[in-house]
């Protein structure tokens, strides 16, 4: 019938990508963005719109951008959250409805304004309850008794008589410094520079609270709606602006390329995600503090920027008997504070005897690599040659063997029984190798040869 | 007088010139000369100045042969030959450290490649306590996929203080690892007066700015030593052939050194003094005789005739 009607699929998912990305945007009015079912958003500008010159100024910048951008919104304000929905959809003026005139505005307006279920809705039109005005003039008992709680609960929270707290999609920072533009910013260097600004504001606030931050996000607002978020976090509690902009320098080289400049940037935001007590140290007279952890930090906190998590660890031990279990390393996250420890001289006059680990090879294979052993003492004896990586070893000495039995109240009971050799070839290479399984148990598998490590 | 002044003013504008150059004030550049000196004093006497630190392995020969041990504010360069070698030219360098580290410890650095922690196996916390007493509270380790990322931390960690030494661990020649980046690694270590190893697996020597360049492998471990001697067919105090192929004091000559994980010492390897601590008992039983072992053969293997030749398994020659 109309052969040029161009027919494009509904995609629910895709509408909810963007309403987030509104969403993301829109952070710029308020930390407390919401969304509202698929095609609303919330945002609590309580002690926000004198930033942008009142609540009037607020709502027209908020619809002249989006317009721009080539949305057609409508918005309320309200002092509640159910009078400000009412408002966006059914008020016919500027949107704005002053306090205590919720009441006044709610009254005429039909049913649909209650963000009612379209159940409970027809059952109160089919008792001839068609407005707002109607319920609140009815009794509230026999409401409740029909309709459910969940009436009278949208009821008062329109009216403000029962507080709404709305869920804000993202982590509130507790501490943000941000800057507009009337020119928007295209240069990486230029937000470089503008982190060290923005980070001299936030070390001033938190030296008021005696703080110091340990994530820190930078929000970019791209002219044409886009926010691109970048996250730093630190090892020790920090808050100089330096240290905070070498960690943003780190994050933003190796971003270089995912982040979209785009038009330019014309909002940049600097917030304080989660914040710690700074313990200030008492530097000497040359102006250097007796331990290096704070340079370790950095580093540590540069690396990870830069190179992501996983880059630098830290080996814990773990009490088990498996050797690729006894050592696990870890991502380094935090600088802990050093333990009073015995000093190391003083570990040094121990007698060997005390150490009480057994001798364990340098270098250790996570995944033991299979070796190919030709023959072997049976039942338990050392291998006389075996191949690895395609080359013959020859042992010429060779200790153990060192049973480990495997650890039966962590995993099935599948797992076999391990010899482990410490062997020596005729050049002189230490390695450790198991025998998994044992010889002459009828019915089971032949047993299996590994390598596990290699020792100096 | 004239001709004097204008010299001068020469000498001053050329010495603003490469101050420039090296990106420093001009009046520093009178530390760079009097350490030139320092250099050809040494090259003279064939002695080293002694303000800066040495890492002394504790084998006089060894440490005499570097002018006082391995230099503590300098790029090392430690060579494995082959990938087995891995773990005596890490092994090497961590004894060295343990043996000079003072009493307050900070940690270490060992940043390797995913390619090199995947052929040569992962740093084994438990095994370095044991050989080593190093702690693991002393021990970071940075692993990264590419071998220019290894590279910007080994560069960023050498100029710190913080560290008590930096290892980077790296395999084969590749093209990235060229004299000018073992120069910033040199430089970054002398001025922070901090210990850099660069562990080399299966390379093959190149130009290098370390003053010193050894390369390490396996040499066969000392016997475990017992009240009657030592013990037969036993695996002691890991040994290591030491090559100094690279120093500014003598001579390349060869050490095999020995490791004593009990008494954290270095030795040079000398032949075993045979007699026993203790007579070995006169009337009472004497350890039981060696009996022949048992040795279980794959059937297939002997199908196809992958016997091991018999000189290498005396106990195969007495059954057959």
């Amino acid at each position: 019938m109309y052969p040029s009607i161009e027919i494009i699929e509904a995609e629910p998912a895709a509408d909810l990508r963007l309403l987030e990305s509104l969403a993301d945007w829109c952070d710029r009015y308020t930390p407390l963005v919401a969304l509202d079912g698929v095609d609303g958003l919330f945002l609590d500008i309580s002690g926000c719109a004198h930033l942008f010159g009142g609540e009037k100024a607020l709502l027209d910048d908020l619809l002249a951008r989006l317009f721009q951008q080539g949305f057609d919104a409508r918005a309320g304000l309200a002092s509640t959250a159910g009078a400000a929905w009412a408002a966006a959809r059914f008020s016919s003026g500027s949107g704005i409805l002053p306090e205590g005139q919720e009441k006044r505005f709610m009254e005429p307006l039909p049913l649909s304004a209650l963000r009612l279920d379209p159940g409970v809705r027809a059952g109160l039109e089919s008792v001839g309850l068609r407005s707002v005005g109607s319920i609140m003039a009815a009794s509230r008992a026999p409401l409740v008794r029909r309709f459910g709680a969940v009436l009278l609960v949208r009821l008062d929270q329109a009216l403000g008589r029962i507080e709404e707290a709305i869920s804000p999609r993202l982590p509130v920072a507790s501490l943000s410094v941000e800057r507009h533009f009337a020119e928007p910013i295209v240069l990486i260097e230029d937000i470089e520079r503008l982190v060290l600004m923005l980070s001299a504001g936030l070390k001033r606030d938190l030296e008021r609270r005696g703080e110091g931050a340990r994530t820190l996000e930078l929000c970019l607002f791209r002219v044409d709606g886009a926010v691109s978020r970048v996250a730093v976090s630190a090892s020790m509690p920090i808050r100089e602006p330096r240290l905070i902009g070498k960690l943003f320098h780190e994050r933003l080289a190796a971003l270089e390329t995912s982040i979209e400049v785009g038009y330019g940037f014309d909002l940049v935001r600097l917030s304080a995600f989660s914040t710690t007590l700074f313990e200030t140290e008492q530097g000497d007279l040359t102006g250097e503090t007796a331990s290096n952890d704070e340079d370790i930090a950095l580093f540590a906190d540069r690396v990870r920027a830069r190179l992501g998590r996983n880059t630098l660890l830290k080996p814990m031990l773990v009490e088990s008997h498996l050797p690729e279990r006894a050592a696990s390393l870890l991502p380094f996250d935090e600088m802990r504070p050093k333990r009073v420890e015995p000093s190391r001289s003083d570990r040094k006059n121990l007698p060997a005897s005390c150490n009480s680990f057994p001798e364990r090879p340098l270098r250790l294979f996570i995944r033991p690599e299979p070796i190919h052993v030709p023959m072997t003492e049976v039942p338990e004896g050392a291998p006389p040659h075996f191949h690895w990586r395609r080359a013959l070893h020859r042992v010429a000495r060779a200790e153990g063997p060192e049973r480990i039995a495997p650890e039966w109240w962590r995993q099935e009971n599948n797992a076999e029984t391990r010899d482990y050799f410490r062997v020596e070839d005729s050049n002189g290479h230490r390695y450790w190798l198991y025998r998994e399984g044992l010889y002459g148990v009828p019915g089971s598998n032949p047993p299996r040869w590994y390598m596990q490590g290699f020792s100096a | 007088m004239a001709t004097s002044a204008l010299a001068q003013e020469t000498v001053f504008a050329l010495r603003r010139k490469i101050a420039k150059i090296e990106g420093r004030l001009a009046e520093h550049l009178g530390e760079v000369e009097e350490d030139a000196t320092g250099e050809a004093l040494l090259r003279r006497h064939g002695l080293v100045r002694r303000e800066r630190g040495f890492l002394a392995t504790g084998a006089e020969r060894f440490d005499a042969a570097l002018g006082g041990g391995l230099p503590e504010a300098a790029l090392t360069e430690v060579h494995g030959p082959a990938t087995r070698d891995a773990a005596a030219a890490a092994g090497f360098a961590l004894a060295v450290m343990s043996v000079s580290l003072g009493p307050v410890a900070a940690p270490m650095l060992w940043i390797g490649t995913s390619e090199v922690f995947r052929e040569a196996g992962f740093p084994y916390a438990p095994g370095m306590l044991s050989l080593y007493n190093i702690d693991t509270a002393e021990l970071m380790v940075a692993q990264t996929p590419k071998l220019a990322d290894a590279l910007w931390i080994a560069e960023e960690a050498a100029r710190l203080k913080g560290f008590s030494a930096v290892l980077l661990e790296i395999r084969g020649n590749p093209s990235h690892l060229d004299l000018a980046t073992t120069r910033r690694l040199h430089f970054r270590a002398r001025e922070a007066g901090r210990p850099v190893f660069l562990l080399r697996q299966a390379a093959r020597p190149e130009p290098t700015a370390a003053p010193v360049r050894l390369v390490v492998s396996s040499a066969p471990s000392g016997l475990r030593r017992t009240f009657s001697g030592p013990l037969a067919g036993s695996i002691g105090p890991p040994g290591f052939t030491i090559a100094i192929s690279k120093n500014r004091t003598s001579p390349p000559t060869q050490f095999t050194l020995e490791w004593n994980p009990h008494e954290h010492s270095f030795k040079e390897r000398r032949a075993e003094n045979p007699v026993p601590m203790v007579p070995v008992s006169q009337h009472g039983t004497h350890i039981a005789q060696k009996t022949g072992t048992v040795l279980a053969f794959r059937p297939e293997e002997l199908a196809a005739g992958h016997q091991p030749p018999g000189e290498e398994l005396p106990v195969h020659r007495r059954l057959g």
